[in-house]
């Protein structure tokens, strides 16, 4: 509209940007590669198996119910950790993040824990919760508290002082100020502290299923590997790889719809 | 000139009586607000003037009830003040309106805190934004406006709390001389439709000198109070008054007490600063 000296193909723009074809070379690239070398005989048989028997092995996994299940047991066990981890780790990040002498006190133990690859903790976990979901949702729940606490805690102290004063000025009660201006002040870092947290908690969830386990995602995983059934363990890692894709941005979304909106 | 009205204080209904307010530094205790005493008026503008560092923050907050004060009563119809009273709604200098309101939600917000039905509360608010010219608006987020428009929302926020004194500490020093000297305009129009008693906390002599009915001129550090002045000036007013020859002596006049207060106050500062870098001479 704003230049119409230059003849443009109106066609030719919008079908394929530059970085949507680098990126679909990209990935007919490593197809290609995939293919080739299943087929030279170079590795194993089965260690990179054909696209073909990937395909057909995805097929029959999406095809049973059996699957449906297990991502069910898998999904509840992410969700629920994520829960509690999360709603835990709101409550004591907000508790630090008011309070200077608290977070004096205590703020380093998140610093310090929060690395802590937190599945040496899981013998301890399958003793107190057992082997079925609850040692794995315990897990992920340790997992996801220090993302979100630490998140929460900078999120807290952020928090422009002059909005806190507003609130006061109208005499808001406690209850009022954390719902009505804390938690609402903090929204970017709180979604950031729950997409690490949702991050962990699904890793810490599928390792603990790798480990020990009769039910789950991971247990499925590990159970193809030791039958050495490589096409089905390769549809499984596809399939988990597409849906913690499209979990992470769920929660950016969150993020992203709400920041139009600020600034 | 100067008047001193301890037997009218029946009728002022914000009293401020015998205030300290005494802070614990790492550099020893520091007086900001010195045996400060005053009455505001039912539907009286009084704006409090001093130089930076005379304590007229300190004051705006006590009067608010957000700190407390070492000694003396500050109370507003009777009612002694040691936290924030419904009766008193403040107008912060920074930026404060909540970015994730629109400004409907935003000037509803004290209607929210007390409950009101969400119809009722819209259409109350509604109402506040028409009152500060924000027609249209309504559903725009802070992040839309201008600096000078995210004012009029915190102002209309306050005034939709409906308080007896509206208390406004430098709410304009922002934003831009013109804009400053228009919204004065909206203030004074809105200040006399509501008839709302005023107290405006400010360092600028002429925002002052337009609004005010009387100027309280505070002394730098420790902060007393230096003078009281009436504005005898007619009302309406608006800001063409700046340029009328009444408005230019009291501007005169009162910078005359204030600039002994900010000469000491810039060589206090420059002392300390020559004190505090540890200079090498």
């Amino acid at each position: 509209m704003a230049d119409t000296s230059r003849v443009t193909l109106p066609a030719s723009a919008p079908v394929l940007s530059p970085v949507t074809l680098l990126r679909l070379v990209i990935i007919l690239t490593v197809l290609a590669v995939w293919e080739f070398l299943s087929h030279s005989g170079w590795l194993y048989r089965d260690v990179v198996p054909s696209l073909l028997a990937i395909g057909r092995a995805m097929f029959d996994l999406l095809a049973h119910g059996d699957y449906y299940f297990n991502l069910a047991v898998t999904a509840g066990e992410v969700g629920a950790a994520l829960a509690i981890g999360g709603g835990l780790g709101l409550v004591v990040g907000i508790v630090l993040g008011a309070n200077r002498f608290l977070s004096k006190a205590f703020e380093s133990y998140l610093y310090y824990l929060g690395p802590t690859p937190k599945i040496i903790f899981f013998p301890i976990m399958i003793m107190w919760f057992g082997v079925g979901p609850g040692s794995k949702i315990a897990l992920g729940t340790l997992s996801c508290f220090f993302p979100v606490a630490l998140s929460a805690a900078a999120g807290m102290r952020q928090i422009d002082k002059v909005l806190i004063r507003v609130g006061n000025s109208f005499r808001a009660s406690t209850a009022q100020m954390v719902f009505k201006i804390y938690l609402p002040a903090m929204r970017h870092p709180i979604i950031n502290g729950v997409r690490l947290g949702l991050g962990v908690a699904l890793i810490g969830t599928l390792l603990a299923e790798t480990k020990l386990s009769n039910k789950g995602i991971g247990f499925l995983i590990i159970q193809a590997y030791s039958i050495f059934d490589m096409p089905r363990m390769y549809a499984m890692l596809i399939v988990l790889f597409v849906l913690s894709i499209g979990a992470n941005s769920v929660v950016g979304r969150l993020g992203g719809l709400d920041s139009i909106k600020r600034s | 000139m100067t008047s001193t009205p301890p037997n009218a204080a029946n009728t002022d209904i914000l009293v401020v009586d015998d205030v300290v307010v005494r802070f614990e530094t790492q550099e020893g205790p520091v007086t900001a607000v010195d045996h400060v005493s005053f009455g505001v008026r039912q539907g009286e503008f009084l704006s409090v003037i001093g130089p930076s560092g005379c304590g007229k923050s300190t004051l705006f907050n006590v009067i608010g009830g957000l700190i407390g004060h070492t000694s003396g009563v500050v109370s507003v119809g009777g009612e002694t003040i040691n936290s924030p009273h419904q009766s008193i709604g403040m107008v912060f200098q920074e930026e404060s309106t909540f970015p994730w309101r629109s400004v409907t939600d935003n000037v509803a917000f004290p209607l929210e805190l007390i409950g009101m039905p969400k119809a009722q509360r819209i259409e109350r608010a509604r109402h506040f934004i028409s009152l500060v010219g924000l027609d249209g608006f309504e559903n725009r987020y802070p992040n839309e406006l201008s600096g000078g428009m995210r004012q009029r929302v915190s102002l209309a926020r306050t005034l939709a709390s409906e308080p007896k004194i509206l208390l406004m500490d430098e709410p304009f020093a922002a934003l831009d001389e013109q804009t400053r000297l228009l919204l004065g305009d909206k203030v004074l129009q809105i200040q006399q439709q509501l008839k709302q008693t005023t107290l405006l906390i400010t360092h600028n002599i002429t925002e002052a000198v337009q609004m005010s009915d009387r100027i309280l001129v505070m002394t730098y550090r420790p902060g007393k109070v230096k003078r009281i002045v009436d504005i005898d000036l007619p009302r309406p007013r608006t800001s063409e008054i700046v340029g009328s020859e009444d408005f230019g002596r009291y501007v005169a006049q009162i910078w005359a007490d204030l600039r002994e207060e900010a000469s000491r106050g810039m060589r206090d500062e420059e002392e300390h600063a020559l004190h505090h870098t540890g200079a090498p001479s």
